[in-house]
């Protein structure tokens, strides 16, 4: 009987294994190959190894460092402000989600719309002449500033990033909110704790790690973010919004350098590493139930 | 919670606003988009506000007639059937799997974390030799190319998903069916997969949306053929002869918007559920 259970759970985990093996260790196994080797599109069954070139080029690119700063930088900010933007409105909101549920339907919807696409609608709202967000600047202020032009488009990008996923970080930190027991927050009433106290004792506290999930979320989201940047600037006001995945696509596409790309690939899946080797550390004590 | 009496409708009028400020920030980019797709093309350039003077359906009637350029319904058709077939793919490898980790530990250990953590592994890595793997095979350019990104993109989120409801099923009636000499496919296929509808259909639909919406392989793998209206809709804004038809490229961005809009709004409470359980179990 055992054999046979250890058995059968090999064949039903094999089709998962196999899809895996084929769509990410074989290519894994090529980023590794390619990036000991020179490549480009005229030699590409027949690399030839040249050593660790490729990781020196890449780490002696100041676009390549700019474009992890950038990462870096985007995702830090971002996920920040999600975070408390998104807890204060599931707190606020609590009352009317608790009577109407439904309401927060409203809220989830912008993460139901490819960022390619959010990226697209912001060329069209933010456009000089036919967009309505400098249309009602110019009504109300007079003036409005070049949105994508280098010196406001990291801004710009920050809070169309935040506009789409706040409402993630809100749904999330709303359930923890919710499901924190009343008997709590009765008891600590009855000690005498006001609303802000019970916020900053109780509630906060037990929202720690749904709080610490969401921006960990947020954060690796927002790092490899590609699609909006991608259709709204490209590689934007001098390479100035070169994220991490952008600098790769272009490094193979539009330079053509393979070798560079996927070094770059491999530094990044070593950072990627990093984080969740950390991640994990730090929430080893939360037993994988 | 000691509100005075007096402060309470105010504090939930207050309440309402602030729900009614966020719900047109947090949607602004939709709101305009079809508040200019319903403007005439003189409209639009002489009119940038949210008021429409006089609303019209020209521009989804010009995206079809502009088909022998940008032919949408190709677009659309790419979307829906590479998301179809990719979200089966997923579920179909990913719920076999889940039944053995949560009931008898195979690939606990590996497989999962392994899987889980593909979530947090930028994608990018293994574009390019995707990218040339696909060049190979015949798979470039190609629905089920497609599909294939699709089922890897979601398979992280489902594997969590089903691992932890096929582990909250009340073991007994397995057991029950098994003394009864099910085998175990049979076993899943009627008495563990019909307990996890609920879970398998929300994650159906999330799978469907996070497919739709997916971009970057889309743009790298595929050139007219197979072209997903994620990176379809983007040509809608190459300039022709007048430069870009705003009113036409907001009615595609609509269009291509509405499926997932919709079945969020209609599955709102299932596809949180899932966000939440996804994001906490994983």
């Amino acid at each position: 009987m055992e054999r046979q259970t250890i058995l059968q759970g090999r064949v039903l985990i094999t089709p998962l294994t196999a899809f895996l093996i084929a769509l990410l260790g074989f290519p894994l196994l090529l980023d590794l190959v390619y990036s000991v080797s020179r490549v480009g599109f005229e030699n590409i069954r027949a690399p030839e190894l040249s050593g660790l070139g490729n990781y020196a080029k890449a780490l002696a690119d100041p676009e390549f460092w700019a474009a992890a700063w950038f990462s870096l930088r985007f995702g830090v900010i971002v996920a920040s402000i999600q975070v408390v933007a998104g807890l204060m409105l599931a707190i606020f909101l609590a009352p009317l989600f608790a009577a109407r549920p439904w309401l927060i339907a409203f809220l989830m919807l912008p993460m139901m719309v490819a960022p390619a696409l959010v990226g697209l609608m912001y060329r069209l709202i933010l456009h000089e002449f036919v967009g309505a967000v400098p249309y009602y600047l110019l009504e109300w202020y007079g003036d409005f500033p070049a949105f994508l032009g280098r010196q406001w488009v990291f801004t710009t990008l920050v809070v169309i990033e935040t506009l789409q996923w706040t409402p993630f970080a809100l749904l999330i930190l709303h359930s923890a909110y919710a499901a924190i027991s009343p008997d709590v927050r009765e008891a600590a009433a009855l000690d005498g704790a006001t609303g802000f106290r019970q916020l900053v004792s109780i509630d906060l506290p037990l929202m720690l790690p749904a709080i610490g999930v969401t921006a960990f979320i947020r954060f690796i989201d927002s790092f490899r973010v590609f699609d909006n940047i991608y259709t709204l600037v490209g590689s934007g006001a001098g390479g100035s919004t070169t994220s991490m995945s952008i600098y790769i696509y272009q490094a193979f596409f539009k330079v053509g350098d393979i070798g560079l790309a996927v070094a770059a690939s491999m530094l990044l899946l070593a950072a990627s590493f990093v984080v969740l080797w950390t991640i994990n550390r730090l929430t080893a004590r939360r037993d994988p139930a | 919670m000691n509100p005075t009496l007096s402060s309470r409708p105010f504090m939930s009028a207050l309440r309402w606003l602030v729900f009614a400020i966020a719900v047109v920030v947090l949607n602004f980019p939709v709101i305009a988009t079809l508040v200019t797709s319903l403007k005439s093309d003189a409209e639009i350039s002489s009119n940038a506000s949210l008021i429409i003077e006089d609303p019209t359906l020209d521009n989804y009637a010009a995206i079809f007639a502009m088909a022998d350029r940008f032919d949408i319904l190709h677009y659309l058709m790419n979307s829906l059937v590479a998301s179809l077939i990719g979200s089966a793919l997923a579920i179909g490898l990913a719920f076999p799997a889940a039944y053995a980790m949560a009931r008898f530990k195979t690939g606990r250990s590996w497989l999962l974390p392994l899987a889980v953590n593909l979530r947090a592994v930028p994608l990018i890595i293994f574009a390019i030799p995707i990218y040339l793997m696909y060049q190979q095979v015949g798979l470039l350019d190609t629905r089920l190319g497609l599909a294939f990104i699709f089922a890897l993109v979601n398979i992280p989120l489902v594997l969590v998903l089903f691992t932890s409801a096929i582990a909250e099923l009340p073991f007994e009636i397995e057991e029950a069916a098994r003394v009864d000499g099910a085998s175990t496919l049979r076993l899943i296929w009627h008495v563990v997969l019909p307990m996890s509808l609920n879970v398998v259909a929300a994650s159906s639909v999330l799978a469907f949306i996070y497919s739709w919406n997916e971009f970057l392989f889309g743009l790298m793998l595929t050139t007219s053929r197979a072209t997903p209206i994620s990176v379809g809709a983007s040509f809608f804004f190459a300039a022709s002869g007048g430069g870009v038809r705003w009113g036409v490229a907001a009615a595609v961005m609509i269009l291509a918007t509405l499926p997932p809009l919709l079945l969020g709004l209609l599955m709102y409470r299932q596809i949180g559920r899932s966000m939440t359980a996804g994001a906490v179990k994983g």
